[in-house]
């Protein structure tokens, strides 16, 4: 586990840095995906988050989710063309600050079931590759990464 | 990593202000500034008329006087129309590469998240070309756009409520039956939220759901911020200039200068004519077959804001003649980058021919 100004870049994860989300390969040939920790720093206190649809198709770049702060309003996009087939809505329900806690764990928001994924993967980084090129865009703009703990 | 879009949530202001914002925002654009998406409404009612219009052809003007209804121009197209706490106007100033270069396209996408906020309301709203929303035949706001400096606008509402019978009341009309049939007619064929579900929504509900609607459809981040106090500065002087009659009753040219001898090979005429895009009024001077000067206006939209003097200059000296007029209208449209969704060259040709055989005006 790399950390750097505080912001945590699992090395076993894969990224969408320009989208500034996680995927995990799920052994059932699904994608968990959630926001990174530079993302929840930068979005701040969720203080809403609207989820699409379960079983809606969504292309590579459309939003699964719109993630909503005081101050902030973002799109949660699609890494790769899929489907989704879970939501994390009932922790968020219990917990709408559960992503400034635990973006990588109980954080997670879709499970989505990718439908052309050859094509549309290669644009993900994993390991070394993405600490390095997390490490640059932390100083770059300046992030220090910050979890609400209470 | 989409920059994100500027959300200016600026509640009520005055009448003036809530015209002039934009405006002074799209003025004050720099290369750095980001695209913004003002929501505003007015503390108390005004009348904002078109760009392209006729002050005193639109508007009862002694009527909004006697009852302190301010009325205020706009640079952007469209008709006249009465405003007040039941609209917040949803405002968008981007640079121009962050919009479809086409207008239909443009007003596609402005719309689509007006159109989404409506339907999470549970109201059945949906786009009609080319810059409408309606509910079930009834429409619910129209939107108009504008190029100002460097910026590219585009404007239209939330519509939560309307007053029909100060809409009505407003407008110049020839006969107070006219009036009847222009109140009945707004009765039937447009709609509010208020009227859609039987009470008015709250207004922090539904912008905040209509930023979520703009994220969706642009795909782009937004944040809530404030205006500089450098868009503040051109707001006020814009507001001067919205403020002054020269700017309120410009377009009335050809009729108020009173210069205009009239004998027998010259007069003055005018028509009306209604293109798809919207209505023409074509005023001209007439001298022995020719047209000696020309004033058009109107509810239709035409970008850039300029290109409907260079109609009229390029139309000077043409003989009133369909084929003249047509080759006229055809030269200044490939020379010219013009934009007039619903308004084409044959549209211009019918408005002005229509004024041959028009009586002299008196």
């Amino acid at each position: 586990m790399a950390i750097y100004y505080g912001c945590d870049i699992p090395e076993d994860l894969w990224f969408d840095f320009e989208r500034d989300l996680w995927v995990r390969f799920e052994a059932d040939g699904t994608a968990t995906l959630g926001m990174t920790d530079t993302a929840q720093t930068r979005g701040g206190k969720l203080v809403n988050l609207q989820f699409k649809k379960i079983g809606k198709p969504l292309k590579q770049g459309q939003s699964a989710a719109i993630i909503e702060s005081a101050k902030w309003v973002g799109p949660f996009p699609m890494p790769f063309t899929g489907e989704i087939v879970e939501v994390n809505e009932a922790a968020f329900r219990g917990d709408i600050l559960i992503a400034n806690r635990d973006p990588y764990g109980a954080g997670w928001l879709v499970r989505v079931r990718p439908t052309n994924l050859d094509a549309e993967r290669g644009h993900l980084l994993t390991g070394a590759e993405a600490v390095e090129k997390y490490k640059q865009r932390i100083v770059e703009l300046g992030i220090k990464c910050f979890r609400c703990v209470d | 990593m989409t920059a994100p879009i500027r959300i200016l949530d600026l509640g009520l202001v005055s009448p003036l202000r809530s015209q002039a914002i934009y405006h002074g925002v799209a003025y004050a654009q720099k290369p750095e500034t980001p695209d913004t998406i003002i929501l505003v409404g007015p503390t108390d009612p005004y009348v904002c008329i078109g760009y392209h219009q006729e002050l005193e052809r639109e508007v009862d003007v002694d009527y909004c006087r006697e009852h302190g209804l301010p009325i205020f121009r706009r640079e952007v197209g469209g008709g006249a129309v009465y405003l007040d706490r039941g609209q917040v106007f949803t405002q968008w100033i981007f640079h121009r590469p962050n919009l479809p270069a086409s207008l239909e396209e443009r007003f596609a996408l402005y719309i689509k998240p007006l159109v989404d906020t409506y339907q999470t309301l549970g109201i059945p709203a949906n786009y009609r070309p080319i810059n409408d929303i309606h509910v079930q035949g009834k429409k619910i706001g129209g939107t108009g756009a504008a190029q100002m400096g460097e910026a590219e606008v585009v404007v239209g509402s939330l519509m939560f409520d309307f007053n029909f019978d100060l809409m009505a009341r407003v407008l110049k009309v020839s006969s107070e039956k006219m009036r009847d049939k222009i109140h009945q007619s707004l009765n039937e064929y447009m709609t509010t939220m208020t009227r859609q579900l039987g009470r008015t929504p709250d207004y922090e509900t539904v912008k905040r759901e209509y930023v979520r609607q703009v994220v969706d459809a642009l795909g782009r981040p937004a944040e809530y911020s404030d205006p500089t106090p450098e868009e503040l500065a051109v707001t006020e002087e814009l507001e001067k200039r919205f403020a002054s009659d020269e700017w309120l009753y410009q377009k009335g040219g050809l009729r108020q200068t009173g210069a205009v001898k009239i004998h027998a090979d010259v007069y003055l005429a005018e028509a009306a004519y209604k293109a798809p895009g919207g209505l023409i009024r074509a005023t001209a001077r007439l001298r022995e077959g020719r047209i000696d000067d020309l004033t058009l206006s109107g509810d239709f939209t035409m970008l850039p804001s300029v290109a409907v003097g260079a109609l009229e200059q390029s139309l000077r000296g043409a003989a009133l003649d369909a084929a003249a007029v047509r080759a006229k209208v055809a030269e200044f449209y490939r020379n010219l980058p013009v934009q007039s969704p619903g308004v084409g060259v044959e549209d211009w040709v019918s408005a002005v021919m229509a004024i041959k055989g028009q009586s002299p005006l008196q």
